[in-house]
C-alpha cells in the first residue's frame, strides 16, 4: 500500500474507529466538563488537537533519539561509561512524557499569547488545563508502544493529529446533544450528570459499530 | 542499579535544565506587555471571582473596564472603595451609587406557615418546589437552604424555616437571587441602612392567604391609602423603590398593616 493510503487508514482508524474518548475512554473529564455548549466544546477540541499534535511529535523525537535501545543518548552513555550500562531508557518514559507535555503546553501558551492573541482569547483557560488531559499522554504512549508508529515520524504525526480530531468530533457531538437535552423533558432524578453519562455510554455503543472496519 | 539511578537523575536534571532555559527564554522573547493601567486595575480587584459584576471573573472585568469602558461600580464585593480606586486609575468621575442588597420577600417563619405536612424528599428548595403541597403557601420561602449554599459570603441563613439575610456580611452579589427557585429574593437599592419591605410574595386572594399563612399580605390596600409609594396589584402590596429616598418614613403603614407584614430589612 502506498503512503497516502496508509495515512488515510491511520486517520480513519484514530479519529473514528479507535476514538480516544468513546472507545479508549481517555480524556473523559473535559468531555463531560466542557461539553455544555458547542462553541466552547469546539474551542476545547481545537486546543487539544493543537497540543496533542505538538506533544505527539515532540515525544516521538525524544523517544527516538534518547529512550529506545540503540538511540543516540543510550549509545552515548554506554560509550562514555565504556561498558553497556543501560539497555534502553524506557523506564523514564512516563515521567519524561509528562514533563515534556507540561513544558510544551507552557511554551505553546506563551507563543500563542504573543503571536495569536485572538486564538489565545478563544482558547482561554482550556490551554493550561490540557496539561492534565490524559488523552494526550495516552496518545504519546500509544505512539511509543506500537511498532508502526515508532518507526515513522509522519505516521506518528498523523496519528496524534487525528487523535485530536477524534476528540473534537466526540466532544462537539456531545455538546450538540447536550444543547438539545436542555429543552428535553428529562425525568427529574436523571437531570444533570445522570443523563450526560447515559448519553456518553450510548455514544460509545454507537461508536463500537465502527469496530473492525479498518486497521 | 546505582549507575541507573544516577543516570536517571542526570537525565531528568538535564531535561529540567533544558526546559528551564527554553521557557525562560520564551518568556523574555515572547513577553506580552500588559498596559500599566490594566495591571493596576487587576491589582485593584478584590479577587473573589464571584461573577457578581456580570463578567466571568475579576480579570475579565478589569479588561472590560480597560478596553470597553465598563462602568467602575459593577464590583459588588469591593463596593464603593473599589469603584473609587477603578475610577481613579481610569481617570473618570465616580458617582457614588447606592449598594444593592437582597431582600427576602417572605416574612413567614416556620410557625407562621399553615398546612405544612411532613416533607421527606430531597432537602433542597429546587426539589421541593416541584412537589405540590410541601406547604400551604405556593409563593413563600421553602427553607431548604438553596440560597445559603449559593452564598459565598456566609451572609444568608435559615432562621426557623425562613431565609434571613445578614446585612453585615452581605456584599450584594445576587447569588441568592439566582438560587431561589421561587424567585422571592429581590435586589433592592439600599438608600438607607434599613429599608422598608413588604415581606410577602403571595398573589392569591386574601381568603386563600389567610388559610395558609398567619402573616401573608391579603391585599387590603390600607398601606396604599396611607402612602402612594405602595401599590397593590394581584392581591399583593409592593414598594416602588425608584421613589424610595433615604428619609422616606413609612412607619405609619408599618403600624397600620393588619398582617404586620411591612417590615424593616437591613442593619
Amino acid at each position: 500500500m502506498g503512503v497516502v493510503t496508509d495515512i488515510l487508514f491511520i486517520a480513519l482508524a484514530t479519529a473514528v474507529i479507535n476514538n480516544l474518548v468513546l472507545i479508549n475512554f481517555v480524556g473523559i473529564c473535559p468531555f463531560l466538563g466542557v461539553s455544555r455548549r458547542i462553541d466552547t466544546a469546539f474551542g476545547m477540541g481545537c486546543a487539544v488537537t493543537f497540543v496533542i499534535t505538538i506533544a505527539g511529535s515532540a515525544t516521538w523525537l525524544i523517544s527516538h533519539f534518547a529512550l529506545v535501545p540503540g538511540s543516540a543518548l543510550v549509545n552515548a552513555v554506554n560509550s562514555i561509561a565504556g561498558s553497556k550500562v543501560v539497555e534502553d531508557m524506557l523506564f523514564l518514559q512516563y515521567i519524561i512524557f509528562i514533563f515534556v507535555i507540561a513544558g510544551m503546553v507552557q511554551l505553546v501558551e506563551m507563543y500563542v499569547r504573543r503571536f495569536a492573541p485572538a486564538l489565545y482569547k478563544a482558547l482561554g483557560v482550556f490551554l493550561p488545563l490540557i496539561t492534565t488531559n490524559c488523552a494526550i499522554l495516552f496518545a504519546c504512549l500509544t505512539i511509543a508502544k506500537s511498532p508502526e508508529l515508532t518507526g515513522n515520524f509522519l505516521f506518528a504525526l498523523v496519528y496524534s493529529f487525528f487523535g485530536g480530531i477524534g476528540f473534537t468530533l466526540a466532544i462537539v457531538l456531545m455538546a450538540g446533544i447536550r444543547e438539545e437535552l436542555d429543552n428535553a423533558d428529562i425525568p427529574e432524578p436523571l437531570k444533570g450528570p445522570g443523563i450526560t453519562l447515559i448519553t456518553a455510554g450510548l455514544m460509545a455503543l454507537a461508536f463500537m459499530g465502527f469496530k473492525g472496519m479498518a486497521g | 542499579m546505582i549507575p541507573t539511578i544516577i543516570l536517571a537523575v542526570c537525565v531528568m536534571l538535564a531535561l529540567a535544565g533544558v526546559f528551564a532555559v527554553l521557557l525562560g527564554w520564551a518568556n523574555v522573547r515572547w513577553h506580552v506587555d500588559v498596559p500599566a493601567k490594566l495591571q493596576h486595575l487587576m491589582d485593584a480587584m478584590p479577587g473573589a471571582n464571584c461573577g457578581g459584576c456580570g463578567y466571568v471573573g475579576c480579570h475579565e472585568y478589569a479588561e472590560a473596564v480597560f478596553h470597553d469602558g465598563a462602568p467602575p461600580d459593577k464590583c459588588p464585593v469591593g463596593g464603593s472603595a473599589v469603584a473609587e480606586r477603578i475610577a481613579e486609575i481610569m481617570g473618570i468621575e465616580h458617582v457614588a451609587g447606592v449598594p444593592s442588597r437582597p431582600v427576602v420577600l417572605c416574612g413567614a417563619d416556620f410557625d407562621a406557615r399553615l398546612k405544612r405536612p411532613e416533607y421527606r424528599g430531597e432537602p433542597t428548595c429546587a426539589a421541593a418546589v416541584m412537589v405540590a403541597g410541601v406547604q400551604g403557601c405556593t409563593f413563600g420561602c421553602l427553607g431548604f437552604s438553596d440560597c445559603v449554599v449559593a452564598c459565598k459570603f456566609d451572609a444568608i441563613h435559615i432562621v426557623n424555616g425562613l431565609a434571613v439575610v445578614d446585612y453585615e456580611k452581605c456584599v450584594g452579589c445576587g447569588a441568592c437571587v439566582r438560587a431561589c427557585p421561587r424567585n422571592i429574593i429581590q435586589m433592592v437599592p439600599f438608600q438607607a441602612d434599613a429599608m422598608t419591605v413588604v415581606a410577602c410574595s403571595n398573589l392569591d386572594p386574601g381568603k386563600v392567604v389567610r388559610s395558609v399563612c398567619t402573616v401573608g399580605c391579603i391585599g387590603c390596600g390600607i398601606c396604599a391609602k396611607l402612602d402612594d409609594i405602595f401599590t397593590v396589584a394581584d392581591n399583593n402590596a409592593s414598594i416602588d423603590y425608584d421613589r424610595y429616598q433615604a428619609d422616606t418614613d413609612l412607619s405609619t403603614s408599618i403600624e397600620k398593616c393588619p398582617r404586620k407584614i411591612i417590615r424593616y430589612a437591613g442593619k
